[in-house]
């Protein structure tokens, strides 16, 4: 089964949603995915800038088991996702030709650039709301959270926006 | 020490039911905001109908207490609607960039340091930010509607349920993989080349007629 290069999206789907029992009873807190980037980023910032431990904001994420945690798993993600590649034998290279279809980008550097700038957004956009596609989408609108569903619609919203400025996969 | 074995298990999980659905492609995620591919809500709807039965029946039987976010406005709409943009430049989301990474391609790299770039400068304004908003706070559906919790999830899970089920009738998940399982159905017009760019592919007649 590991060896499929495609299982439905149901199957996978309810896996992740599962996921939520270790999370819930060990953890005690649903799963998320963009705080780990502000304890990243705050050890990373803490290289150049020594105050920034004490910042409230950053404190929080820095020392706190539960928000921690997530730093490994979103750690794992990449493990996990590059075991399940190297059994399958889906190799990626380079970039998505999606990229090429949609705005005709042929070259690594140019893709790099648009990708640097959209990842500043998706992870100002996902602090300021607080949360991403895991933290308000799935575990948010999972506990019926009015907040997570405007988040959500916000986001799928802007998407199907930006994405008219694009051609057609 | 727990917590970390716990999410290092729960990140090899995730990382492989992501890689194997195929969401964590650029292509499947543009292609479903551009409605024409339909893998990322399935799966994305999924995951939530589960969550709301997981958390029903560990709330109902005592055993977790509810952690809503809180909405407040308008980091709730704004926060969102440049989450989405970030989303649709990137192919990617804060969890499934790391998943392009473990599957080989070299631009999540970039997205991966844009992010925590992101994340630094947000860290720094977020006094500012943060004052800016005010709102209802942590509400959920249950403050809202004269029901339990346990019973308004399990509704809605069923409903997500029937809509999928409806969906997968008039859209088999299948068609949606791709040329090469990355979502994008015209992936055969490009050619990998050896340093790793990809280049248009003269117009190929095999290609052409195979679709």
């Amino acid at each position: 089964m590991l060896r499929e290069k495609a299982w439905s999206p149901y199957l996978a789907g309810a896996i992740v949603g599962l996921l939520q029992i270790p999370a819930l009873l060990i953890i005690t807190s649903p799963i998320g995915a963009s705080s780990s980037y502000v304890s990243v980023a705050g050890y990373l910032a803490g290289l150049f800038d020594p105050d920034i431990a004490a910042m409230d904001y950053f404190n929080k994420y820095m020392t706190d088991a539960k928000y921690l945690w997530q730093a490994s798993m979103v750690a794992a993600i990449a493990l996990g996702a590059f075991l399940s590649m190297r059994l399958s034998g889906t190799i990626r290279k380079s970039f998505s030709p999606a990229w090429t279809t949609a705005v005709g980008i042929t070259r690594l550097p140019t893709r790099l650039v648009m990708g640097f700038c959209g990842g500043f957004l998706m992870l100002f956009g996902a602090r300021w709301a607080g949360g991403c596609t895991s933290g308000h989408g799935l575990s948010g609108i999972g506990q019926l959270a009015v907040g997570s569903m405007v988040v959500t619609i916000s986001f799928f919203t802007a998407g199907f926006l930006v994405s008219l400025l694009y051609k057609k996969l | 020490m727990l917590y970390i074995i716990t999410g290092l298990i729960m990140g090899l999980v995730f990382g492989v039911a992501l890689e194997k659905s195929r969401v964590f492609e650029p292509g499947v995620i543009i292609g479903q905001f551009q409605l024409r591919s339909w893998l990322l809500i399935k799966m994305f709807l999924t995951a939530i109908a589960t969550t709301m039965v997981v958390v029903a029946v560990l709330h109902g039987l005592g055993f977790i207490s509810l952690h809503p976010k809180a909405a407040i406005f308008p980091a709730t709409v704004a926060g969102g609607l440049l989450f989405g943009i970030g989303m649709a430049i990137t192919g990617a989301c804060p969890g499934t960039v790391l998943a392009q990474i473990g599957a080989g391609y070299r631009d999540a790299w970039a997205v991966l340091a844009g992010a925590v770039m992101g994340a630094i400068v947000y860290g720094y304004l977020e006094p500012v930010v943060s004052s800016l908003s005010s709102g209802p706070g942590k509400i959920t559906l249950v403050d809202v509607l004269p029901l339990p919790f346990w019973l308004l999830a399990l509704i809605a899970a069923t409903g997500i349920a029937t809509a999928l089920y409806l969906l997968e009738r008039s859209h088999p998940w299948r068609e949606d993989l791709g040329h090469d399982y990355d979502g994008v159905p015209s992936g055969s017009n490009l050619r990998q080349k050896r340093d790793g760019g990809v280049q248009l592919r003269e117009s190929d007649g095999e290609d052409t007629q195979a679709r």
